[in-house]
Formats: C-alpha cells, sequence, structure tokens
C-alpha cells in the first residue's frame, strides 16, 4: 500500500517534470528563442559561489545520508539479532563505527573544500580573462569533487551497512565469524576512501581569488 | 576587426565553462564504478554472511568476490586520477578536450557499474551454491573473471580516450 503510493507519486514527478521540460524547450526552439536554451551559457553566467558552495554542502549532506542509510541497516540488525544472543551488542559496534567513518570522510573534505573558498572582484574577474577562468575554473572544481565524495560515500554508506547487517546475524550464529566478515565491510570501506582521494586530488589545482 | 574575430574563435574553443565537462569526467568515473563496487560489495557480502553460517571453512574462499569489487572501484579511481591530473583553467583547456575527458569518465564508470553489478549477482549466488557443493569454486572463479573484464574494458577506452591527444 505505500509501495504503491510511493511509485504513484514518483511516477507524477517525475512525468510531470519531463512534461514541462519537454514543453518549455520545444517553446523555446519552435518561436526562434533556440539559442537560449544553452548548456554553456548557464554553466559561464552562474557565480562560481555557487559551484563550489553546492559541493561543499553535497560532500557532507550525502556522505552523512549514506552513512545514516548504513547505519539504519546495521543498527536494526544488531539490536534484532541481540534479543536471542545479547552478547553481539559490544563488537558489532565496530560496524557501526565503518558507517561513522564514511560520515567522516565526507567531513573532512567539506572542511578542505571550504579552507580553498577565496573572494574575488567581479570587476576584475570580468576585466581580466585569466583570472575570470581560473576562478571559473575552481568553483567547477570544488563542486565536481564535492559532488564526487557525496555520492561515492553515500552508495559507500549503504553497502558498508548491508555487510554488517550481515555480519551481526551471522555473529548471533557463530561467534567465530564476525572477524571474518569484517574483512569484507573493511573492502566496502576502502571504496569510501577513494572516493576522499579523488576528491582531495582534484581540488589540489583549485585557486580562486584576484591574483593570477 | 581580426583581433576581434581571434578572440571569438578562441572563446568558441576556449570557453570559460569548459573544464565543467573535464570535472563531470572525474566525477563520472569514480562515482559509477563505486556505485558498481559498492553493490558488488554488499550483494556478496550478505552471500558470504549467510553461507558462512553453514560452512564456516569457505569463508576466506568467498571473499574473492569482494576483492573483485574493489578492483572495479580502482579502475574507477585510475581514470579519475589521469583526468584529474590534466584538468586546467580554460586558457589551456579547451571544451573539445573536456569532451573527450567527460566520456573517459563515462565510458569507465558506466562499465564499472554494469561489472560491479555482474560480480555482485555472480558472486552472491557463487557462494551460497558453494556451500552446498564446494566444486563449485573454479566455476565461480571463471565465471567472476568475464564479469570483471567488463570493467577492464571500460578503463581500456578511458584510458585511450585520456591519451588521445587534442588541444
Amino acid at each position: 500500500m505505500a509501495a504503491q503510493i510511493r511509485t504513484v507519486v514518483t511516477q507524477t514527478f517525475l512525468y510531470l517534470f519531463l512534461a514541462v521540460a519537454t514543453i518549455l524547450t520545444l517553446y523555446f526552439v519552435m518561436t526562434g528563442k533556440g539559442e537560449r536554451v544553452s548548456v554553456g551559457w548557464f554553466l559561464a553566467s552562474s557565480n562560481p559561489y555557487m559551484w563550489a558552495c553546492l559541493g561543499i554542502g553535497l560532500s557532507v549532506s550525502l556522505s552523512v545520508v549514506g552513512a545514516a542509510l548504513g547505519i539504519h541497516t546495521t543498527g536494526t540488525s544488531i539490536v534484532g539479532g541481540g534479543v536471542k544472543a545479547p552478547r553481539i551488542k559490544t563488537k558489532n559496534l565496530i560496524s557501526v563505527i565503518f558507517c561513522e567513518a564514511v560520515a567522516i570522510y565526507g567531513l573532512i573534505t567539506a572542511i578542505v573544500l571550504s579552507g580553498q573558498l577565496e573572494q574575488f572582484s567581479m570587476e576584475t574577474a570580468l576585466s581580466t580573462p585569466a583570472i575570470q577562468n581560473t576562478n571559473w575554473f575552481s568553483g567547477y572544481l570544488i563542486f565536481g569533487a564535492g559532488l564526487a565524495v557525496g555520492l561515492v560515500n553515500l552508495f559507500c554508506g549503504i553497502a558498508v551497512g548491508i555487510v554488517g547487517s550481515g555480519a551481526a546475524l551471522s555473529d548471533a550464529a557463530n561467534a567465530a565469524l564476525f572477524v571474518k566478515i569484517l574483512i569484507v565491510e573493511i573492502f566496502g570501506s576502502a571504496i569510501g576512501l577513494f572516493g576522499l582521494i579523488v576528491g582531495i586530488y582534484m581540488t589540489s589545482k583549485s585557486k580562486m581569488g584576484d591574483k593570477e | 576587426m581580426r583581433d576581434t574575430a581571434e578572440s571569438l574563435s578562441r572563446l568558441d574553443r576556449n570557453p570559460p565553462y569548459a573544464p565543467f565537462y573535464g570535472a563531470m569526467g572525474v566525477v563520472a568515473s569514480s562515482v559509477l564504478t563505486s556505485i558498481g563496487a559498492a553493490y558488488g560489495t554488499a550483494v556478496a557480502g550478505s552471500g558470504i554472511a549467510s553461507t558462512a553460517v553453514m560452512r564456516p571453512e569457505l569463508v576466506m574462499k568467498s571473499i574473492i568476490p569482494v576483492v573483485m569489487a574493489g578492483i572495479i572501484a580502482i579502475y574507477g579511481l585510475v581514470v579519475s586520477v589521469l583526468i584529474s591530473g590534466e584538468l586546467d583553467s580554460s586558457l589551456k583547456y579547451s571544451v573539445r578536450k573536456g569532451y573527450v575527458h567527460l566520456f573517459a569518465g563515462v565510458s569507465v564508470g558506466v562499465s564499472g557499474l554494469a561489472a560491479g553489478y555482474a560480480v555482485g549477482e555472480v558472486g552472491d549466488m557463487g557462494v551460497r551454491h558453494m556451500a552446498l557443493q564446494p566444486r563449485l569454486f573454479i566455476g565461480m572463479i571463471l565465471v567472476l573473471i568475464f564479469a570483471e573484464v567488463l570493467g577492464l574494458y571500460g578503463l581500456i577506452i578511458g584510458i585511450y580516450l585520456y591519451t588521445v591527444d587534442v588541444k
């Protein structure tokens, strides 16, 4: 019943959005204003601060969503399996900590990225192409790094949560199995670490500000 | 007059938004391969957790699908780092380079996503049935290798596109 409502709402939104986008695009194209439907215009005229702050916000928020989904999956399994086997409750907190680490990767990235936000004056930027290009480039880089880290941590957190849930339930059945399934969780955590590496490496080139 | 024409054609090839496509290439390669790797790890991991209860001695052999899913994330990491090294402000980074890097990232990303999905499903069913019939281990490894190679194809095209010389 809830699943049906969910599908109906999702499909309504999706089809409405597609219909509006198609109608608007066709209106512009058919009335001779087709050149206004321009990705390039949007990218060039939007402010680099918008991109940079969007990247910073997305990096921490999506990572935290991933960690929360992971802790949801693991925590419910720990608590459920602990009914018949209460001994699992302290050891399986390690799985919860693995999920939390994913959120911390996002936090670290957001702090590093916000350290790269600098002020630049629009007059200098618009009069000197070199400065404008550097600032626009830095805005896109910070957005890309934040988006990459956020999305990678989102799915990594979900995966670590599912594996942690399996670890808790097999620990409840046989106490020697927890450590073996922890190895799988470590592989899952490594995915988040790869995302962090990509994010930090990508922003090493960004340089906002008034100087070239 | 000639200066204007030259600067306009330069702006046509090096618009200020050219690095956006390169950055999206990095995002595509790292995010999509990580989604595939996360799917493979989660699905194979839940299979391992189920079979470990029945046959604890087979757990170490069953971790191979998870390792192969992790390798797919490394494919995406490699292409991301390679493309990030080439990103630059649009004075030296033309929009053509941006398109090349975008689709280098997309090629390795979508291939990694599909390969991770395949490795996860094969790993899950493989370890569950290996607990019932341990001689299936070699068969599972063979199928997993073919699934992994799909991600490798994407990596090959991604690296080849990265080495294409476009100014």
